[in-house]
């Protein structure tokens, strides 16, 4: 009896100890896995003595689903734009005036008033790149400068390419390939995509987006569709003997931002975050943690990467950046996927 | 209060308990199937059929209305990998509980514990050591080269059979503990009795020892199956995401997809499939106890 009521008042105790921790100032984040620097949260949570908890995701789609599902509990979260746009459009984000915060003047020109914010009301960029494919150069010795060695590839490479578990960036560098426009709703075009994908399953090892770098790096597949920063990082770092392919038909872009979910708790705190992370300091900081190309001013002097050594994050070959599908066109792409796996 | 009444009303939280935890999200659940998809995922309130339909009928290619067999596909594989882990599950648990039924109670403590250990640690990281014990380069094929068995060997890992370990891994716990419960209880006498009878070991085995804990291998196959038919994290960790069971593709409708009623129909699909095997079940159950 003493027991249970022992038991009853520590969990008493343990269900209060959220609620404590509240008074504070809190903020939550939700971004891609890995993405920021935890020195620099170490460092905001020292300067402003806001409690920061992170959480990873590893596709937009997951993302999306939280915030729909409503009550994520996420302060501050990091779609892509084709996402921002989807998000916007459906009443899911915080207006935050992005214009009026520090950060925007950090922005560079090019990514202010695109079609995913217009007005610029929504969301500050923080990284962008490209998705494409690394190929092992142990294993693979021929030319990167096509997608036709990915998609078509040649029969020694059975069973030796690898592809995300997504469709979304896939399905774009196919269409690439093919010359057909991103979210067609036209279903023959549709199934040229589908084919292509269908023909090149026998040689894919796997449909899968974790661990990627020690698959490819240590030579267990010698393709994989993959993103420019984190194979530059592998290469640069880790030494791994790896390329990432300048495709002729054109690499799949993307570009994250911060944007606040509706209704989140702690509005001012993901402001301060975005602010913080926007200074030249810490952008430069953050850009040398994370390896993919910074949409805000950096400090040259002090940035890691530069074009010399890390060609991945200064494409040669046109970038077309992901949109938001319609319905019918997001329909034929799931098709293409449900009936790839089936 | 008369003693009555509190037997009816003091069960009165377990009932809110269930109504909010169990009753409600399955009619959530029913209802997001038979509504109408947002056009960016979500959905609104509705009454339709259009997501059941789905499943056996949808627009090919050409935008014709016609058959598709590739949703089937997907619910009969999972039901074929769902049935054969159990029956492996089955196979390897039942002489895994005899041992342990038989060794002395000290030991019996001591096994039963190491056989719940591996729920102690996440799945996710349970799932991950199997990749590095099938993966290319991992355990497995390091002890094969290294006694020289093999010189050059296809990944064990992104296969069926990396699948259908990790599988039997995840599960066979659930397994083992109901057969070592009623072989537990099996009274020694009865198998010296058809020892006496002149019954072989195969005799005693088929006709006394497995009749008498099938209760347990029961139990355990609906503790594997059910849990089974909704796996999604062995398909793409050790299967390579290669084929979809049920579980990955309510994930892909949820997701990327964008529809949420037909992943609530094909959700709605599986509970109703797993009703009706724990429905037989009893059924069976009842009958035995009938014959009794």
């Amino acid at each position: 009896m003493t027991r249970t009521t022992r038991l009853l008042g520590l969990t008493a105790a343990l269900a209060t100890l959220p609620l404590a921790a509240m008074a504070e100032g809190e903020l939550h984040i939700y971004a891609w896995s890995d993405s920021i620097a935890p020195d620099l949260v170490a460092k905001f949570e020292a300067e402003t003595g806001i409690k920061v908890t992170m959480d990873g995701f590893n596709a937009n789609e997951d993302l999306l689903t939280k915030l729909q599902a409503g009550a994520s509990g996420y302060d501050l979260v990091t779609p892509s734009q084709h996402f921002v746009r989807l998000m916007i459009d459906q009443g899911l984000l915080e207006d935050i005036d992005a214009h009026d915060l520090a950060a925007y003047q950090a922005v560079d020109e090019k990514w202010r008033g695109q079609w995913w914010d217009e007005t610029n009301e929504y969301s500050i960029p923080l990284a962008y790149g490209t998705a494409g494919f690394t190929v092992n150069r142990d294993q693979y010795k021929g030319p990167v400068d096509s997608w036709s060695v990915f998609f078509e590839p040649t029969e020694d490479l059975k069973g030796k390419i690898a592809q995300l578990s997504y469709p979304d960036e896939i399905v774009g560098a196919a269409q690439l390939y093919l010359g057909i426009p991103f979210c067609t709703e036209d279903s023959a075009e549709m199934k040229r995509v589908y084919d292509l994908l269908a023909a090149q399953k026998p040689f894919v090892a796997a449909y899968t987006s974790d661990n990627i770098e020690n698959r490819i790096g240590g030579g267990e597949v010698a393709m994989h569709f993959w993103w420019d920063g984190n194979s530059m990082k592998t290469r640069a770092n880790d030494g791994a003997p790896i390329e990432y392919a300048m495709p002729k038909e054109g690499l799949v872009g993307w570009l994250d931002s911060f944007v606040v979910p509706k209704g989140a708790s702690n509005v001012e705190n993901a402001k301060k975050f975005i602010d913080f992370m926007s200074t030249p300091e810490n952008a430069t900081a953050q850009y040398n943690y994370y390896g993919h190309s910074a949409p805000v001013k950096i400090d040259t002097a002090t940035a890691k990467y530069t074009p010399e050594n890390a060609p991945e994050l200064f494409p040669t070959v046109k970038v077309e950046f992901s949109r938001a599908c319609s319905p019918a066109a997001q329909d034929l792409v799931t098709k293409v996927w449900t009936q790839l796996l089936q | 209060m008369s003693w009555r009444d509190f037997r009816i009303w003091g069960l009165a939280p377990a009932w809110v308990i269930m109504a909010l935890t169990l009753v409600l999200p399955i009619a959530i659940v029913v209802l997001v199937s038979l509504s109408t998809r947002g056009a960016y995922g979500g959905f609104d309130w509705g009454l339709s059929f259009d997501s059941y339909a789905k499943i056996l009928f949808e627009e090919d290619w050409d935008g014709n209305l016609a058959f598709t067999p590739q949703y089937l596909a997907i619910i009969g594989r999972t039901l074929w990998l769902a049935g054969l882990t159990t029956l492996i599950c089955a196979v390897l648990a039942l002489p895994a509980a005899y041992v342990i039924a038989q060794a002395p109670a000290r030991w019996k403590a001591v096994l039963v514990y190491l056989v719940t250990l591996p729920f102690w640690v996440s799945m996710i990281v349970r799932v991950y050591a199997w990749i590095i014990i099938l993966g290319n380069d991992g355990v497995i094929e390091k002890t094969l080269r290294g006694l020289g068995l093999v010189t050059d060997m296809d990944s064990l890992l992104f296969t069926n059979g990396a699948m259908l370990t990790g599988l039997v891994y995840s599960y066979i716990p659930l397994m083992i503990l109901p057969v070592f419960a009623s072989i537990e209880k099996l009274d020694p006498a009865l198998i010296e009795a058809s020892h006496d009878l002149y019954g072989s070991r195969w005799v005693t085995a088929r006709r006394v020892i497995l009749p008498l804990t099938l209760p347990g291998l029961m139990a355990g196959a609906v503790l594997v199956f059910v849990p089974c038919l909704g796996a999604v994290l062995e398909p793409i960790l050790l299967g390579g995401g290669k084929t979809m069971m049920m579980g990955n593709l309510i994930q892909t409708q949820f997701g990327g997809g964008r529809n949420w009623p037909f992943g609530a129909a094909i959700a709605v699909t599986l509970m109703v499939l797993v009703m009706v095997f724990l429905m037989l079940n009893a059924l069976r159950a009842r009958r035995e106890v009938g014959h009794a």
